[in-house]
C-alpha cells in the first residue's frame, strides 16, 4: 500500500531524510517514530505527494509519487498537527469546500454521515472559528475522510488536544482501523503508538528499527519475570541460576529479575524451583518495557554507533 | 485544468470573502468615494460662473492642452479634471485585488490550510487561477460599475459634451482593456508579497510600486502637458500588459507546492 526505496530528501546542505525503505500493508496502521527533526513530517509529505524527494521513490497504492500525483491526492487522506481550517466558514462550508475538490459525488450525504459520526452536526452551521481545539480537530479528521481514502496520514493528531478530546480521536482511530484503512500515524506520544499500531518505525534521518512494538521489546530485552520476595538468599540464586531455561538472573530488591524465554511454560517450574529452595514469594508478575523505554533505547543505540 | 475545482476555489473564495467585514468594507469603500467625488465636483464646478474658469480672470484658471481650447474654459477644465479622476478609477484595480489576494493567501498561511489543500486533488495551476480571478474580478467589475455609474450621474448633472469625453474611446478601451490587467497584475504582486510577508497590510504596499507611475502619469495630463490619445493609450496598454506578464511569471514560480509548504513563514 505504501512503499519507499531509498527515500532521500535534502534542502540545500540539510539532509532531511536519508535512504529510507519502508514497506507498509493494506489495514496496517504504522506508527512513524523520532525526534524533533527527524524528517518525520518531510517524509510525511513526500509520501503525500506534497513534496518531491531528492532521489529515491515512493508509491502509494502501486501510483508513484511525482508521476501520477492527482490519483495520489485522491486516494489519501491527510490530518495535519494543527487543523488548518477556515475559520469564518461554517463545520458545512468548510467540509463541502473539500469535498467539492475531492469530486465527492454525494456532497450533502458524506458531509452529514461525518458531522454525525464525530457529534458535530448540531454545530455544523457555526463558523469553526469559535470551536475548540479539540472540536476542530474532529472536524479535521472528517476532512480527511470525506472522500472515503483508503491510505490516512495521520501527523500528530492528538497533540494539542486535551486528554478528553485526544482520547476520542484516538477512539475514532481505531475505529478506522477496524474498517480496514492504512493508517500511517506521526506522533510522539509513544503510549499512542504503542496501543494503535500494528507496527512502529523509528528514524532519525535514517530508518533506525522497525517492527512490531511488542517484538522490540523482545528484540532488546527478551522476556523476562520479575518475581517479588521476603528475601534473596544465596540459596535461592543458585537454586534459580541452576534452571536450564533461565538465560540470566539480577536481583531486583526485593526479588529477583528472572529472564527466560517462554514464561508460559517455564514459569511453573521456575515457581516450584523456588518454593523448593525455601522462597517466600509474594508476587510474580511479567516485565514490562514501555515503548517510550524502546524508542530511547533505539535512538541511544543508534547514537552510539553513529 | 478542471472546471468543477476552480469553480469550487472561486466560491470558497468569495464566501469567506463575504463573510471577511474587513475586506467588504475596503471593497465597497474606494469605488463610492469616488464615484462620490468626481459627481461631487462636476455638479459644483457646472453651476460655477463661467468666469471663474477663465485663467485672465477667474482664480480657478488652467491651463487647457489645444485639443480642448475650441470647448471653452469651463468644460475644458472639467474634462481635464474628469481625466485625471480616471486614472483614479484605475486605482481601484491596481489596489483591491492585491488587498484581498493577500488576505486569501496570508489567511491560507496563518490558519495553516495549505497543507491539507495541496493534499487534495486540486492543481497549483488552478488554486493560483481560482484566487487571481476571485480576486480580480471583483475590482474590474466594481470598476466598471464605478465608470458606468459616474456615466450615468453625468448625464443628469453635466453638460452632454463632459458626458461624450467621459466615455470617449480612449477611456472606454483603456477601461475594458487596463482594467483586467492591472488587476491581475496586483493579484500577482499580492502573491509574490505573500510569499515573503505574513501581514496582509504589509503585502498591500507593494502596490504602491506601480500606484507611482500612475500618479505621475496623471499629474502630466493635468499640467495639460501631454493629451491622451488612442495612440498613447495603446503603448500604456502594452506596457502595462508586459509588466503583467512579468510579474505573473514570477508569481507562477513562487506558488509551487514545495516552495509554498517548506519556504513560506
Amino acid at each position: 500500500m505504501i512503499r519507499t526505496e531509498h527515500l532521500t530528501k535534502r534542502f540545500g546542505p540539510l539532509l532531511a531524510v536519508e535512504d529510507l525503505n519502508l514497506h507498509v500493508e493494506r489495514g496496517e496502521v504504522f506508527g512513524f517514530l523520532g525526534p524533533n527533526g527527524a524528517g518525520k513530517t518531510t517524509t510525511l509529505r513526500m509520501l503525500a505527494a506534497l513534496i518531491a524527494p531528492t532521489s529515491g521513490a515512493a508509491w502509494i497504492n502501486d501510483r508513484r509519487v511525482g508521476q501520477d500525483d492527482e490519483a495520489i491526492h485522491a486516494s489519501i487522506g491527510l490530518l495535519t498537527e494543527t487543523p488548518g481550517l477556515y475559520p469564518r466558514l461554517s463545520a458545512k462550508e468548510n467540509l463541502s469546500f473539500f469535498a467539492k475538490l475531492h469530486g465527492v459525488e454525494d456532497i450533502p450525504g458524506q458531509v452529514r454521515k461525518y458531522l454525525t459520526l464525530l457529534e458535530l452536526w448540531e454545530r455544523r452551521s457555526e463558523p469553526v472559528g469559535g470551536f475548540s481545539k479539540g472540536m476542530q480537530q474532529k472536524l479535521a479528521i472528517a476532512r480527511a475522510l470525506l472522500h472515503e481514502p483508503p491510505v490516512l496520514f495521520l501527523d500528530e493528531p492528538t497533540s494539542a488536544l486535551d486528554p478528553e478530546a485526544a482520547r476520542l480521536v484516538r477512539d475514532f482511530i481505531e475505529t478506522l482501523k477496524g474498517e480496514g484503512r492504512t493508517i500511517f500515524l506521526c506522533t510522539h506520544n509513544l503510549e499512542e503508538a504503542d496501543h494503535l499500531c500494528d507496527r512502529v518505525a523509528v528514524i532519525k534521518q535514517r530508518l533506525i528499527r522497525v517492527d512490531a512494538p511488542d517484538a522490540l521489546r523482545q528484540d532488546l530485552y527478551g522476556r523476562s519475570v520479575r518475581v517479588q520476595l521476603r528475601e534473596v538468599t544465596p540459596e535461592i540464586l543458585a537454586a534459580v541460576r541452576a534452571l536450564p531455561f533461565v538465560t540470566a538472573v539480577t536481583e531486583a530488591s526485593p526479588g529477583l529479575r528472572v529472564a527466560l524465554d517462554e514464561p508460559e511454560t517455564y514459569n511453573p517450574v521456575l515457581i516450584q524451583a523456588l518454593m523448593t529452595a525455601g522462597a517466600a514469594i509474594q508476587f510474580v508478575e511479567r516485565e514490562s518495557h514501555s515503548l517510550e523505554q524502546v524508542y530511547l533505547d533505539l535512538l541511544h543505540e543508534s547514537e552510539a554507533t553513529a | 485544468m478542471n472546471r468543477k475545482r476552480l469553480q469550487a476555489v472561486i466560491e470558497k473564495e468569495w464566501l469567506d470573502m463575504r463573510k471577511n467585514k474587513m475586506v467588504l468594507s475596503m471593497m465597497a469603500l474606494l469605488p463610492l468615494l469616488l464615484v462620490g467625488m468626481i459627481l461631487g465636483t462636476v455638479y459644483f464646478m457646472e453651476r460655477a460662473p463661467d468666469s471663474e474658469y477663465d485663467p485672465a480672470t477667474g482664480d480657478s484658471g488652467m491651463a487647457l492642452p489645444p485639443e480642448l481650447e475650441a470647448l471653452g474654459y469651463k468644460e475644458g477644465t472639467i474634462i481635464l479634471l474628469n481625466d485625471q479622476y480616471m486614472f483614479y478609477l484605475l486605482l481601484i484595480p491596481l489596489t483591491l485585488p492585491v488587498y484581498v489576494a493577500a488576505y486569501s493567501i496570508i489567511g491560507e498561511k496563518e490558519t495553516r490550510s495549505l497543507e491539507p489543500l495541496l493534499a487534495t486533488p486540486v492543481s497549483t495551476a488552478e488554486l493560483l487561477v481560482g484566487k487571481t480571478i476571485s480576486a480580480a474580478a471583483p475590482a474590474i467589475v466594481l470598476t466598471w460599475l464605478s465608470f458606468v455609474l459616474t456615466a450615468v450621474g453625468l448625464n443628469f448633472i453635466a453638460s452632454p459634451t463632459v458626458l461624450a469625453y467621459w466615455v470617449r474611446p480612449v477611456w472606454s478601451l483603456s477601461m475594458a482593456l487596463q482594467t483586467p490587467f492591472l488587476a491581475v497584475l496586483s493579484t500577482a504582486s499580492g502573491v509574490i508579497a505573500s510569499s515573503r510577508l505574513n501581514d496582509p497590510r504589509a503585502a498591500q504596499q507593494v502596490t504602491g510600486l506601480f500606484i507611482v507611475p500612475l500618479i505621475a502619469l496623471s499629474l502630466i495630463v493635468l499640467m495639460g502637458k501631454v493629451y491622451l490619445n488612442l495612440r498613447l493609450m495603446s503603448w500604456a496598454t502594452l506596457l502595462i500588459a508586459a509588466v503583467t506578464v512579468g510579474v505573473l511569471w514570477l508569481a507562477i514560480r513562487l506558488f509551487q507546492r514545495e516552495t509554498i509548504l517548506t519556504r513560506w513563514k
